[in-house]
């Protein structure tokens, strides 16, 4: 049923009319969302969304190209500073700093891909975490930068007299942006481009034999996926407000590889669920675990008999790890494999 | 077949629509009849976590409150959530205690960027934030109508610490040891600008990186400078490396710290004794204060908190409560947001555990006034100055 017949057939966009049905019903979906999800948890979907940018882009070159990468905090933080100070230094308007903020993370990808033609595995992880580390040093010692206080982003003037203030507004212009980098990603996998991509990965000698240019396509590698980061970074500018370098540590690498490795190496789907699954752990479980029914009053028993004072706080982090450490191990496909395992039961269901 | 497959994503949707609406609410008031909620948020887990500790000290106060039968009958209810010291979340705390918990106002709140990040987002949903526990001028200039600050400014508690060290302890040769950033560049300014007014430069201003461990050269400048006190506004851990240093190339001058470094028995253990003799600024009364307040705060903690350690900034949680507490007395039973601005507008000379604290509609920095402490053995706390405001304050003049 999934057999392809031609080469035409490979690289639809939609593989079936089920398919493009369904994904049609899911973006009236997700664009009439804000009737039916209260207005709170917007700003949730808007980290949500960036982080999805970021992930596909990052598995263009983790799972797909098969390169590390522990600096895209880094880019993610040159895209963010990038298009707030295009705005607010020379006055671009928004659609014109944006992608120029990406392409000055695509820059210093291309730059940073530089020496992943030499280095590999833990070396390449290690080049890569200087890298992140670096740029924050430049960023935070630098007034240019609003040094560590950090700075106020400049009020999103979408051009035509629209200025968007609220959440919900912010979503559709992310929403929008998220979706066409997404479908690019995916189209761009389809091509030589990614075949490349994925020849390296799988192997680089063999790749290089049949003609492919390692130097060309590392380094677009790297490119393609800081240009990603760079986007979501400027977007993640808008949706916090004000912003330091604080953040911008090794440790949001660290998360934006877990995004990638949970949700499934090598699939843009697993790039999507991925974010979206550690995000919203991350920002929103167990927050509020004093005030939760039922299993509140036990869990500050248990806090305060075995924890210190502020053992309760933990409780997210403990069950975000072993949620992590859980999918990885009995899933090692991330959850692009559960998903797929969902797919295979429903075609032969109820057998 | 084809069938089969067309209930996959009506599946998925109707799973995405049950876990959104689980933890849906509508949008709280700030009170009721029965209680009152307020909250803070500060980092409770990782590296920064020691700086979260003021934000669970309002719980203190809140239990007396409720004890004493409460605010006008209603009760008090405080939420203290993390933001790991990271702004993203602590908007989306913020905005869960806003609009899930329905908080009526903040209390404390640690972070400059943290704070910076939520500020119009509660203006924008009338929420007051009393006594941000950061000291940053654009809070209050230009004046923002809900946010009251209490931690006097760093640049004036460095211009009081200086006149104390000019003044009183007749020394001329001063050294500045700052961190490259904001907060010792404001108090740089606060230092640089008492000298000027008695015609003279600091022997010697060395700036330093949050990150920097090895302080030896800075140390080595400073005694070749001849610098007999050295001020320092740094991180906990800088300011002991720095100690320590010195000792070892034996140069002994008078220190003076800023009152983030007021935490006296916790420096001296982490120094492991150098801190002795140390001069700090202070904003609140030291935990072992027989203060009647004081001693009515730590009895309570001992009741109702008892597995928190009594120290300097889990005190001066409740220190950042009670002007809110004050205020919501009398802003009378018909509470609402307007009538506690009323009320707080009108704070005058109140006085608590900490300094005197006057709010005006148009001037929202409640004080400038600090203690000057030095550190005795074993850390306690030993007064050399009690409060004192700056008078070369930039932000009174008008």
């Amino acid at each position: 049923m999934d057999m392809k017949r031609g080469y035409y057939e490979d690289i639809q966009l939609f593989e079936s009319n089920v398919v493009l049905f369904w994904s049609i019903s899911f973006l009236i979906f997700i664009f009439t969302l804000p009737l039916y999800v209260p207005d709170y948890h917007f700003y949730l979907l808007n980290l949500v969304l960036v982080h999805i940018i970021l992930a596909v882009g990052l598995n263009i070159l983790v799972g797909y190209t098969g390169q590390i990468s522990l600096g895209h905090a880094g880019f993610f933080a040159i895209g963010a500073y990038g298009t707030a100070l295009l705005m607010l230094k020379m006055q671009l308007p928004f659609f014109l700093a944006l992608p120029l903020a990406g392409f000055i993370a695509a820059f210093f990808g291309f730059i940073l891909g530089l020496p992943a033609l030499r280095l590999e595995g833990p070396y390449l992880s290690i080049a890569t975490l200087g890298f992140g580390l670096t740029i924050m040093q430049i960023i935070g010692h630098w007034d240019f930068f609003g040094g560590r206080t950090g700075i106020q982003v400049p009020p999103l003037d979408i051009g035509f007299g629209f200025i968007l203030k609220t959440d919900v507004s912010k979503y559709y212009l992310i929403l929008i942006i998220t979706i066409l980098l997404v479908i690019a990603a995916r189209n761009i996998m389809k091509t030589r481009v990614g075949r490349a991509f994925v020849a390296i990965r799988d192997s680089d000698i063999a790749a290089e034999v049949i003609g492919v240019n390692l130097t060309a396509y590392k380094t677009l590698s790297f490119a393609v996926s800081a240009f990603y980061a760079g986007i979501a970074g400027g977007l993640f500018g808008f949706v916090l407000g004000y912003f330091n370098p604080e953040p911008f540590n090794l440790i949001l690498s660290i998360i934006f590889l877990v995004m990638v490795v949970v949700g499934g190496l090598g699939s843009i789907l697993g790039g999507i669920l991925g974010a979206s699954l550690i995000t919203i752990l991350q920002f929103s479980l167990l927050k509020n675990i004093k005030e939760m029914p039922y299993i509140g009053d036990f869990l500050v028993a248990v806090s305060n008999r075995w924890f210190t004072v502020v053992g309760l706080e933990n409780f997210g982090s403990i069950v975000l790890g072993l949620i992590m450490i859980g999918i990885v191990i009995f899933e090692p496909l991330g959850m692009y494999g559960v998903w797929l395992r969902i797919k295979k039961y429903w075609r032969t269901w109820p057998f | 077949m084809a069938k089969k497959r067309f209930l996959i994503f009506p599946f998925m949707v109707v799973l995405f629509i049950f876990v959104m609406s689980a933890v849906s609410y509508g949008a709280a008031p700030g009170f009721d009849d029965k209680e009152i909620r307020i909250a803070s948020w500060g980092p409770m887990t990782g590296p920064a976590a020691p700086w979260g500790t003021v934000n669970r000290g309002p719980a203190v106060i809140c239990a007396i409150v409720n004890e004493e039968g409460g605010i006008h009958g209603r009760k008090l209810k405080h939420f203290a959530r993390d933001d790991q010291y990271n702004p993203a979340q602590t908007k989306v705390v913020v905005k869960e205690l806003v609009e899930k918990q329905g908080v009526f106002a903040f209390v404390a709140g640690t972070g400059s960027a943290c704070g910076m990040a939520v500020k119009d987002y509660m203006a924008e949903n009338k929420i007051i934030w009393v006594a941000p526990a950061i000291s940053v001028k654009e809070l209050i200039s230009p004046v923002n109508p809900y946010i009251f600050a209490l931690m006097p400014l760093y640049e004036d508690e460095a211009s009081i610490l200086t006149k104390y060290v000019v003044d009183k302890m007749k020394i001329k040769e001063i050294g500045v040891l700052y961190q490259n950033d904001a907060f010792g560049k404001a108090a740089l300014d606060g230092i640089r600008q008492r000298l000027a007014k008695n015609n003279m430069k600091a022997v010697a201003e060395i700036p330093i990186e949050a990150t920097d461990k090895d302080l030896s050269s800075y140390i080595l400048k400073l005694k070749n400078s001849g610098a007999k006190a050295v001020m320092m506004w740094l991180t906990p851990s800088a300011a002991v490396i720095a100690l320590k240093t010195a000792a070892t190339v034996n140069y002994k001058p008078e220190w003076v710290a800023s009152e983030t470094l007021s935490d006296l028995g916790l420096m001296h253990r982490i120094s492991g004794g150098l801190w002795e003799g140390v001069i700090t600024g202070a904003f609140v009364l030291p935990p072992e204060s027989q203060h009647p307040l004081m001693v009515k705060y730590r009895n309570a903690s001992t009741k109702y908190t008892p597995e928190e350690r009594q120290s300097l900034f889990y005190m001066a949680g409740n220190m950042f409560t009670e002007p809110l507490v004050d205020a919501l007395k009398r802003a009378g039973k018909n509470l609402s947001t307007e009538a506690a601005l009323k009320a707080l507008n009108s704070t005058k000379n109140f006085q608590g555990i900490g300094p005197k604290v006057t709010w005006t509609s148009n001037q929202h920095q409640g004080t400038d006034s600090i203690q000057i402490w030095r550190c005795g053995p074993n850390g306690s706390t030993i007064l050399l100055q009690d409060w004192t405001s700056n008078e070369l304050a930039t932000w009174k003049k008008k």
